[in-house]
């Protein structure tokens, strides 16, 4: 892909998309919310589905996932699996009861279930450590697409798409704009399926259903350029892809911006069919990531290109790498940069949103400025706000790893801490605070231990790699919690009883 | 042993009440399903890679793909959405028998009031 210079007709595509979905989220800001899916009904379902798939679709999932498969082939099946199986859990143990809590946010919940304002902050203290991590991996790629799209090298696009990113929010907030997000969800599927199915259709394969067609060019692969996509374990284990897999889902099941979906809709019932509908969108993206990777390899070995396997950041490209080398107009290459930057700009702009709330409502008023007024906690979180970007901008300079990596520890973070305290707060009424707090830090503990000990303790890293340390933490955690929990004194009658009559819809026997 | 007028605790693997209690049965069946699904079929593809040629798994192809390719990418997600539409179906049909007991209950509470 050609660097230098500014893509004109791709930046046209851009500007069009974002026109599009801010003029969108004009109108929608004066309608009431139960226009935009949250009323009952098999509409409002579906509604609430897309709101769960746009919520979720990221860099990671638009960009990531075909480069980790361009990359690490039959791997990065573990992310597909991952980032859909968690919807299982948090359907069957969380959806349901969250919703029955009645809480807006993660901290709300802990500090509600646990009743500590301890274990609240802590909780805030991780939701931020959260978002921080995952807004690393969205700055990655608008970086990315910045720098295709302006011709300009890495870190300066990084400078800009922080700056974008900021104005954007500025510009939304001023406008009093609201995300229309079913048509946001329609808009990325669409952005994204269309270039696949006339990558597959120049190819001659199966275009219809392009999710299909492309293993046509996995059997190319190996029977022409002797690339070996019929041994999924010969670079990695089974443990090592189940750790991955589970670490996702984990993550699935305790990422706050997830969570929160819950606390929104308006019934039980719609909640839970609202999963099974975000379920299927999300599928939808994932069952056609993998076709890119493929693709990307295929265009390559014919052209003649040799496989770079060591170029992260040309992997996270992958997918505008083959609608170019593919031969595909520019105009839907530019289709998928505006899919991949719409995307990337809505999570990342929710998820710094919701940790500056965070700050100025758990952390700024208990924590720094009890006597804080409405206004000064208006300030604080705008203040944070800018902090947070910053931060991010200056982490995403020097990344440590492809943007579905660097997403998946924000994943390993969440499942060793939040889905532990969820999972135990609903469902097991003895936990209390003193063991909420212990396998919060437990869980802390854990996600880092593979960056300060991995170095001199090899077996760690092997046993807890950062990308997957949840499958091993987070069954820690939740001993340590129940240890704890046992070990002190029960939580409060009301607590218990809440649980038992409200949550779980128990009647004494 | 439990103080007198304290509330008995609850948990998944000691549910109470008969709402719960089926409830935590369809949730296990649903994780069973999810779990043997996920751990069973790639100890079949490793089993598979291992004991056989290599060139298995590439000649066993559904709808073009590589089966270990088709069998974890595409038929996993589906069994997920498949495994969440069943709970969700059992779940609306227990809500309609708890509200339907709840309702005769109030009728006849009613009527004996009355």
């Amino acid at each position: 892909m050609d660097v230098a210079s500014v893509q004109l007709v791709p930046l046209a595509v851009v500007a069009g998309m974002f026109a599009l979905l801010i003029a969108s989220g004009l109108r929608s800001g004066g309608r009431q919310a139960s226009e935009y899916g949250f009323s009952g009904g098999y509409a409002g379902r579906l509604g609430i589905g897309a709101a769960i798939a746009s919520n979720w679709m990221s860099a990671a999932s638009f960009l990531g996932l075909a480069g980790m498969f361009y990359l690490k082939g039959y791997y990065a099946m573990a992310f597909v699996i991952g980032w859909t199986g968690g919807y299982v859990l948090l359907l069957v143990l969380m959806a349901t009861q969250i919703r029955r809590f009645g809480k807006y946010t993660a901290p709300d919940f802990v500090g509600f279930r646990y009743g500590s304002e301890l274990a609240r902050t802590l909780a805030a203290l991780i939701s931020i450590a959260i978002t921080i991590i995952y807004s690393v991996a969205q700055f990655r790629g608008i970086a990315l697409l910045v720098s295709w799209l302006f011709g300009i090298s890495y870190v300066p696009a990084v400078v800009v798409g922080a700056s974008l990113v900021v104005s954007f929010v500025v510009i939304s907030g001023a406008l009093g704009m609201a995300r229309n997000q079913k048509l946001q969800y329609f808009v990325l599927i669409t952005a994204f399926i269309l270039p696949l199915m006339l990558l597959t259709r120049k190819l001659g394969y199966f275009w219809i259903l392009p999710q299909f067609g492309y293993g046509a060019a996995i059997g190319e692969l190996q029977q022409q350029f002797g690339f070996a996509w019929s041994e999924p374990f010969a670079t990695v284990s089974p443990f090592t892809w189940l750790a991955l897999c589970f670490t996702l889902m984990f993550g699935t099941a305790g990422l706050p911006h997830v969570l929160s979906r819950f606390y929104m809709v308006p019934g039980i019932r719609d909640a839970r069919w609202g999963v099974v509908w975000g379920l299927f969108f999300i599928a939808l993206i994932y069952w056609s990531a993998p076709a890119y990777g493929v693709l990307a390899r295929l265009f390559e070995a014919r052209a003649g290109i040799p496989f770079n396997g060591s170029d992260p950041m040309a992997a996270d490209m992958v997918v505008l790498t083959a609608a170019g080398t593919g031969g595909l107009p520019l105009w839907v290459v530019g289709l998928l940069a505006a899919g991949g930057l719409s995307a990337a700009f809505s999570t990342v702009a929710g998820l710094m949103i919701t940790g500056s709330a965070s700050f100025s409502y758990d952390i700024y008023p208990r924590l720094i400025r009890p006597q804080a007024s409405e206004t000064d906690k208006m300030y604080a979180a705008k203040g944070f706000f800018l902090l947070l970007a910053a931060v991010v901008m200056v982490l995403t300079l020097k990344p440590w790893g492809m943007i579905a990596e660097i997403a998946a520890l924000a994943f390993a973070l969440a499942g060793n801490t939040i889905f532990p305290v969820f999972l135990l707060g609903i469902w097991w009424s003895r936990a209390n605070a003193a063991g909420a707090i212990c396998g919060m830090l437990t869980g802390v503990a854990i996600t880092s231990a593979p960056f300060v000990l991995g170095g001199s303790l090899p077996w760690l890293a092997k046993l807890m790699p950062a990308t997957s340390s949840a499958f091993v933490g987070a069954p820690v955690v939740i001993l340590v919690m129940m240890a704890v929990s046992l070990a002190t004194a029960p939580p409060d009658e009301e607590t218990v009883r809440f649980l038992v009559r409200d949550v779980h819809d128990c009647t004494e026997e | 042993m439990r103080e007198p007028g304290r509330i008995r605790g609850i948990s998944f693997f000691t549910p109470r009440g008969a709402t719960m209690r089926s409830e935590v049965r369809v949730v296990t069946l649903v994780l069973a399903g999810w779990l043997t699904a996920i751990v069973g079929l790639q100890v079949v593809i490793y089993l598979l890679e291992v004991n056989y040629s290599e060139l298995l798994l590439s000649e066993m192809t559904f709808f073009n793909l590589p089966i270990h390719f088709w069998l974890t990418g595409q038929f996993l997600p589906l069994w997920f959405i498949i495994l969440c539409v069943l709970f969700n179906i059992w779940m609306d049909r227990h809500a309609g028998r708890n509200l339907d007991s709840t309702l005769r209950f109030r009728v006849r509470a009613g009527g004996e009031d009355e």
